[in-house]
């Protein structure tokens, strides 16, 4: 038996103070409060200081805020801004409700199979996506209206993305997925013979599924609605896109060119994002306050078996349905990218004998001569960023869980409150302080700049599931650990992390999948030498021509689609819905 | 190995000591001035409802959180003393525990499970494998070393989950109502198995439960724990027989408890408690529990056992009442007898031929009718 001697009484004292749980955890926090608080600190400070006429000096002033409705271009970008948001809701939550419904708790055949399929807009860039469309569908250069053309004899456009509704129909579909998911999980766990006894009170299928079901899953379709308003309103690629050379400014377009380029002002851009952060925060805080903690009271945890509505011969409509969803939100676009990244240059129609891959080594191949280094650098740049930022960020993620739900008290609540903060603000207002806090440090121009945002913006996500996992495990199995006489760290090796694998995975995969397409932060952040993948896309759609933009949007796809393939096949079906 | 047998409170060297343990959660005192030892070598209680402090007690003296006030030393080693500032990490303390929800680690087969304490300790693989094969032969799971913990039985994992704590040999074994997720009979067969390999490693061991049977088949000392404070401590038998009070009487098995008053004291531990009910006031001899005074409003307890039913009316102080409920047990029979307001629980025999409706004479024992404080 060893002999354990007793400390004196002052060394005591310290080591009790520096213990290997309080140092890691203290050090943890300390700065993710600093990484989170800082920016957003400096972006309130900011948007009371006003710039002067000529350009150098700042003085401190509510004039910024004055022009938010004196100005000729903001207040209609605001009213834009909410329209594109509540149209893009609308859609999504519509898709999104219907598929899931169809998917969990209807006969619709092979909807087992249709589901991973029906997630993938949720790993793709919705910026692509809007290129995509604009080829597919755009005033003057869409492919349909060139059909239509050709095939019909119609002149004029048949269609166009090109203005706020195409805004509204891509982000739209592009955010169907996010409502799926809310929705979906909670078919999933509800009991279906609170259905069973709707029916024997000779409810119909229809008059079941509006009065029993529907309200049943209310508080996940909200949910769900609410993070997609907040999301399309901090969207910057859709509009940017097919917006904003139309005509229709969003805040996130206003906020860009105040950022950068000639027209640059930081702190009318700060007072921007306060408005588009009040939105935001407002409806974030909505949502975990008051319909988070429902969703899960209505809806039984048991595990049931899923009985499904037989939908008789309509469930073929429904399997129409979801393909035509599919085909409209996936495959065409994606082919109509491909068909015209293989154009040297783009006529609005397919032309085989011009085919070549010659864009595709320009923007891929760094060695080739004509390459683009904006381009070719953006790939190199975001597989770093992916990986350092999603490593990292699960790492402060396991600390910040453990601290969560294995420490009680004030400090416990204070870091859960913290990794619920990033999600109010939209990546472009995050970038927007990021930018003005370490603008006059060595980081600015740098990636770690870009890397901080990164992880400050998403860790939440990698946290949710880390902590999902970690509500399952009992405490008792870390104490039992330290009973048996192995240090905090030791434990944390030997027995929480390896019972937390499942999760730690899931949450590093899915911020590398979103860190590889992130477009909002990046293009406030980066400089030359650090543009990131999808920043590449912007530089090829403002400075390159079609046909490029295309090669690399293509690029960036085809690399999303096989990491979530990879992953899905490693991890299985449950990983990569957050 | 073996033990010396039963020991009171102060009798002994202390091996464990927990002196005015005080620990606050919020504005609750969890725990307050509670002060124990435990010899080495014994098995010791906690019992008590959920939230009278006894868990509270053993993650203390676990160190998986800190206290407020007072001292826990195991074998002269100070473990915590906030005064002193001392506070031992629980890795420190060289401390086996048998949690209530076993915490056997899913992701690893049970020897791994048990040789965990071990490899943490550096001992050499050879004797490691050697330790584990004897330990799982110990608890009767040597059959089953390389099945993970998902594929066990909630009785074999608490099996494993003792194997580990035990493993090497620490001071203190710690027990957090083990067996309260198994079955009655799994838990009447695994009282048994944990009392007998508790007495073959000799360890000194601290066990938490609300089940007030299991504290008396286990225990060399009960200790019985109510709102942070420790309401009595002795003997399985001595707390059974010789409760000092009605908490103590009403929580530990069966009792008839009425209120009354010490009427006279008539000689050592000896006097007549009045009590009134059915029409009148009754004088019945008794025993007088510890710092009863002559005038004092006490109350009267009695077990079920200690009564005598009788349907024919005898000599002696009788309580004369009605049958109002038989229930045949085979060996006895559970009566409710009704008395004035006041309802007897009575363990008759089957020969005295109670029924239903029928009046009823009960004698109380005097050397088993207790007076105790309220």
């Amino acid at each position: 038996m060893t002999q354990v001697t007793t400390p004196t009484p002052t060394a005591g004292r310290w080591r009790s103070l520096f213990t290997q749980e309080a140092v890691v955890t203290a050090v943890v926090s300390i700065i993710v409060a600093a990484a989170v608080v800082l920016p957003l600190l400096v972006l309130i400070v900011s948007s009371f200081r006003v710039l002067d006429p000529s350009g150098f000096g700042s003085t401190w002033g509510l004039d910024n805020y004055r022009t938010l409705y004196t100005d000729r271009v903001i207040p209609k970008a605001f009213l834009n801004t909410l329209l594109i948001s509540a149209g893009s809701t609308v859609l999504s939550t519509f898709f999104g409700v219907s598929l899931a419904w169809i998917n969990a708790r209807t006969n619709c055949p092979a909807n087992d199979r249709l589901e991973p399929f029906n997630l993938i807009p949720f790993y793709l860039s919705p910026f692509v996506g809007a290129i995509a469309w604009h080829d597919l569908a755009g005033g003057k250069t869409g492919l349909l209206n060139s059909w239509a053309r050709d095939v019909f004899g119609i002149h004029g456009s048949v269609v166009n993305v090109d203005n706020i509704y195409g805004v509204i129909w891509v982000t739209g579909l592009f955010f169907a997925p996010l409502v799926y998911l809310f929705v979906v999980g909670s078919l999933r766990r509800m009991d279906p013979s609170l259905e069973d006894s709707a029916r024997t009170t000779g409810a119909g299928l229809f008059r079941t599924a509006m009065t029993v079901t529907l309200p049943l899953v209310a508080p996940a379709i909200l949910s769900g609605a609410i993070i997609v308003f907040v999301s399309t309103a901090g969207e910057f690629g859709v509009p940017f896109k097919l917006g904003a050379p139309y005509g229709w400014q969003t805040l996130t377009t206003q906020i860009f060119t105040k950022a950068v380029g000639d027209d640059a002002n930081i702190y009318l851009g700060a007072a921007m994002s306060m408005a588009l952060a009040a939105i935001t925060v407002f409806l974030i805080w909505i949502q975990q306050r008051y319909i988070a903690p429902r969703s899960f009271t209505t809806v039984t945890g048991k595990g049931f078996r899923p009985n499904v509505i037989d939908l008789g011969r309509w469930k073929w409509a429904a399997f129409a349905y979801n393909v035509i969803f599919l085909l409209v939100a996936v495959v065409l676009p994606i082919l109509c990218l491909f068909a015209v990244s293989l154009h040297p240059v783009w006529q609005a129609e397919i032309i085989p004998s011009e085919f070549t891959l010659h864009n595709y080594v320009r923007t891929l191949f760094f060695w080739a001569p004509d390459h683009i280094s904006a381009a070719t650098n953006g790939i190199y740049n975001s597989f770093i960023l992916a990986f350092l930022g999603a490593t990292i960020a699960m790492m402060l993620s396991l600390v910040m869980s453990y601290m969560i739900h294995r420490t009680k008290g004030f400090g416990s609540r204070l870091l859960d409150f913290l990794c619920v903060v990033p999600i109010g603000f939209p990546g472009i207002v995050l970038a927007m302080g990021v930018l003005i806090t370490y603008i006059r440090t060595p980081i600015y121009a740098t990636l770690w700049i870009i890397l901080l945002a990164y992880i400050t913006r998403f860790f939440p996500y990698g946290q949710r599931n880390v902590s999902s996992v970690m509500l399952a495990i009992s405490e008792d199995l870390d104490q039992s650990s330290r009973m048996a006489g192995a240090t905090w760290l030791t434990t944390l090796r030997r027995i929480t992390i390896p019972l937390l694998k499942p999760g730690i995975f899931a949450g590093w995969v899915l911020l590398f999948v979103i860190f590889l397409r992130e477009l909002s932060i990046s293009i406030i952040l980066y400089s030359s030498g650090t543009e990131t993948l999808s920043v590449g896309v912007y530089y090829l759609t403002n400075y390159e021509n079609e046909t490029l933009t295309a090669a690399l949007s293509m690029a960036q796809t085809v690399v999303l689609l096989l990491c979530v393939y990879i992953f899905r096949r490693v991890a299985g079906r449950e990983a990569l819905t957050a | 190995m073996s033990r010396s047998p039963v020991m009171s409170s102060s009798s002994g060297t202390p091996y464990l000591e927990i002196r005015n343990l005080v620990k606050w959660f919020g504005n609750d005192r969890a725990v307050d001035d509670v002060s124990f030892s435990a010899p080495k070598g014994a098995f010791i209680t906690l019992l008590g409802p959920s939230g009278c402090g006894k868990t509270t007690t053993l993650m203390s003296i676990a160190g998986l959180h800190a206290i407020d006030g007072g001292e826990i030393s195991v074998g002269g080693t100070i473990y915590t003393a906030p005064k002193k500032g001392v506070f031992l990490p629980p890795e420190k303390r060289d401390i086996g525990m048998v949690f209530q929800s076993y915490a056997i680690w899913p992701h690893m087969t049970i020897a791994q499970n048990v040789a965990y304490p071990l490899e943490i300790r550096k001992v050499a693989r050879a004797e490691i494998d050697a330790r584990v094969a004897e330990v799982l032969e110990l608890v009767g799971l040597g059959a089953l070393a390389d099945k993970l913990a998902t594929q066990l039985s909630g009785g074999q994992q608490q099996r494993a989950a003792l194997a580990r704590a035990i493993i090497s040999l620490p001071r203190l074994l710690l027990f957090d109502e083990p067996l309260s997720n198994l079955d009655l009979k799994l838990r009447e067969q695994m009282r048994v198995e944990i009392k007998r390999i508790q007495n073959e490693v000799g360890i000194t061991s601290i066990y938490v439960t609300h089940d007030q049977a299991e504290a008396l088949v286990m225990s060399d000392e009960i200790i019985v724990m109510s709102k942070g404070r420790i309401e009595q401590r002795g003997g399985p038998r001595e707390i059974y027989s010789r409760p000092v009070n009605a908490y103590v009487s009403n929580f530990i098995g069966v009792a008839n408890l009425l209120k009354g008053r010490v009427a006279a004291v008539t000689g050592a531990g000896r006097g007549e408690v009045e009590i009134e009910g059915n029409g009148g006031a009754v004088r019945l001899p008794c025993l007088l529990g510890p710092g009863i005074a002559p005038g004092s409003d006490v109350v009267l307890s009695v077990r079920p056992e200690s009564i005598a039913a009788s349907r024919q009316n005898g000599s002696g102080p009788l309580l004369e009442g009605e049958v109002i409920q038989v229930i045949f047990l085979g060996n006895t029979v559970d009566c409710r007898v009704r008395w004035g307001d006041f309802e007897w629980k009575v363990m008759a025999h089957p020969r005295a031929g109670l029924k239903a409706g029928e009046k009823v004479y009960l004698r109380l024992d005097p050397a088993r009718t207790l007076a105790v404080q309220p």
